[in-house]
């Protein structure tokens, strides 16, 4: 097939802004850049739209960058949105068959650890019943109703590829205790021991710190 | 020859393909296929996040000079991943990711130009006092003009022009991006670049003495 000539001045001073780019379609490159070669109006607007090509790019490349707090906190911001519309999508008794069938094997390894963390979780609050009166915690899932509490709390979600022992140590430094979790998008909520408050720890505080950490995938406040 | 003339000539030797190989480098398109592919089944968040850091300033930078809110910027990159999220099974991989991405975000950007009312293009008159007087370099000085220039072009005539010089898309791209035939990227194009001509008096004077 013989390639398409039109060698139109017309077409050819259409197409000069992507010879300026570099991203002409070959099969129009070469008579394109032959038209130029012979015509001096094409070639002196190809010079101009290189200058304005040349211009733009330095002008976007030095328009202000957002900061990458920034884009972690947006992130955050969306994550958390996916996770509440997964959580009122998906109720956290049937997760497996909202998920899809693809999604089984994670599924399977979260509630592996979702045991651990939990028979952990319930230990620590049985704990805590025993030696307090009054005010206890009635926390009911993360994902739907939030936890009528006064202690500090922080939502959680691990790398898949965290372990157990990572992640109890992790906790641990932070004054952290998981009492819910996980729900429908793998997360858990963690609240913060009375001797992490007395030392000045806050749920946010805690959450700037262990969200930096590479095992922590998501953290934020639990809002009260 | 004129400083202008000289100056263009010597731009004009300067390639400005790097930074369409930048951009779009095929091995970019299919790692990030590979991270789509990732979230579609197996809703993978590490991969999801390595997507949107990997976009993130670019939507904001080209958002911004759409001229979308500063306070809205984050809200339409965040749409436009709340979309890859839910619908990454749904990408047939037709055409490249980045041209999916970022065509959800322009249609999402021009959703938040008209919520806020905000015109795609400046009433104010062309403000040649703007133009820094006390500037001695030339460069910076055209620089000004240009950009000046740009803020006069219709959305849709900027974005066309943006795609292909700031992004370097190719025609066929930028189409797919503004979901508008080829023929109307080269028309807006061309628009645009006589808009620039008739704002900017030193380039529309370039053609005449170059030729």
């Amino acid at each position: 097939m013989s390639p398409r000539i039109p060698d139109t001045h017309a077409e050819a001073w259409a197409l000069l802004p992507w010879i300026a780019n570099g991203r002409i379609a070959p099969e129009d490159r070469e008579w394109v850049e032959t038209h130029v070669q012979s015509c001096a109006e094409c070639r002196a607007e190809l010079a101009a739209q290189r200058m304005i090509a040349n211009q733009v790019q330095r002008d976007g490349a030095t328009s202000p960058a957002p900061a990458a707090s920034d884009e972690q906190r947006s992130f955050n911001k969306l994550w958390a949105r996916i996770e509440a519309s997964e959580s009122a999508t998906t109720p956290a008794a049937d997760a497996r068959s909202s998920v899809g069938a693809s999604r089984s094997s994670r599924t399977v390894r979260w509630l592996a650890a979702a045991v651990v963390v939990q028979a952990i979780g319930l230990g620590v609050l049985g704990m805590s019943l025993r030696g307090s009166e009054g005010g206890k915690p009635d926390f009911v899932t993360v994902s739907n109703v939030e936890p009528r509490i006064n202690a500090p709390a922080v939502r959680l979600v691990f790398a898949p590829g965290a372990s157990m022992s990572t992640i109890n140590t992790l906790l641990a430094h932070q004054g952290l205790s998981i009492v819910s979790g996980p729900g429908a998008s793998g997360n858990f909520t963690a609240v913060l021991s009375a001797d992490a408050v007395a030392t000045g720890a806050s749920a946010e505080s805690v959450a700037t710190v262990i969200s930096k950490d590479p095992n922590v995938t998501f953290a934020q406040p639990v809002a009260r | 020859m004129s400083s202008w003339s000289r100056k263009v000539t010597a731009v004009a030797l300067k390639s400005v393909e790097t930074a369409a190989v930048r951009v779009l480098n095929p091995s970019n398109d299919a790692s990030e296929r590979e991270l789509l592919e990732r979230i579609a089944k197996s809703k993978d968040q590490a991969a999801f996040r390595t997507l949107y850091g990997n976009y993130y300033q670019r939507l904001s930078r080209l958002l911004s000079r759409m001229s979308v809110r500063r306070e809205d910027i984050e809200e339409v990159v965040n749409d436009t991943f709340w979309v890859v999220w839910t619908k990454a099974a749904d990408f047939r991989g037709a055409s490249q990711l980045s041209t999916w991405i970022i065509g959800i975000a322009y249609r999402r950007a021009l959703n938040a130009l008209r919520r806020a009312k905000i015109r795609p293009v400046s009433d104010e008159p062309f403000d040649e006092d703007s133009i820094s007087v006390e500037s001695t370099d030339a460069a910076e000085t055209d620089g000004q003009w240009l950009a000046l220039g740009l803020t006069r072009l219709p959305v849709e005539q900027r974005m066309a022009l943006e795609l292909t010089y700031t992004l370097g898309h190719s025609c066929e791209e930028v189409a797919a991006i503004l979901d508008c035939p080829v023929n109307t990227v080269k028309t807006r194009l061309f628009r645009a670049r006589e808009t620039l001509k008739l704002l900017l008096p030193e380039l529309a004077g370039m053609s005449g003495e170059t030729a």
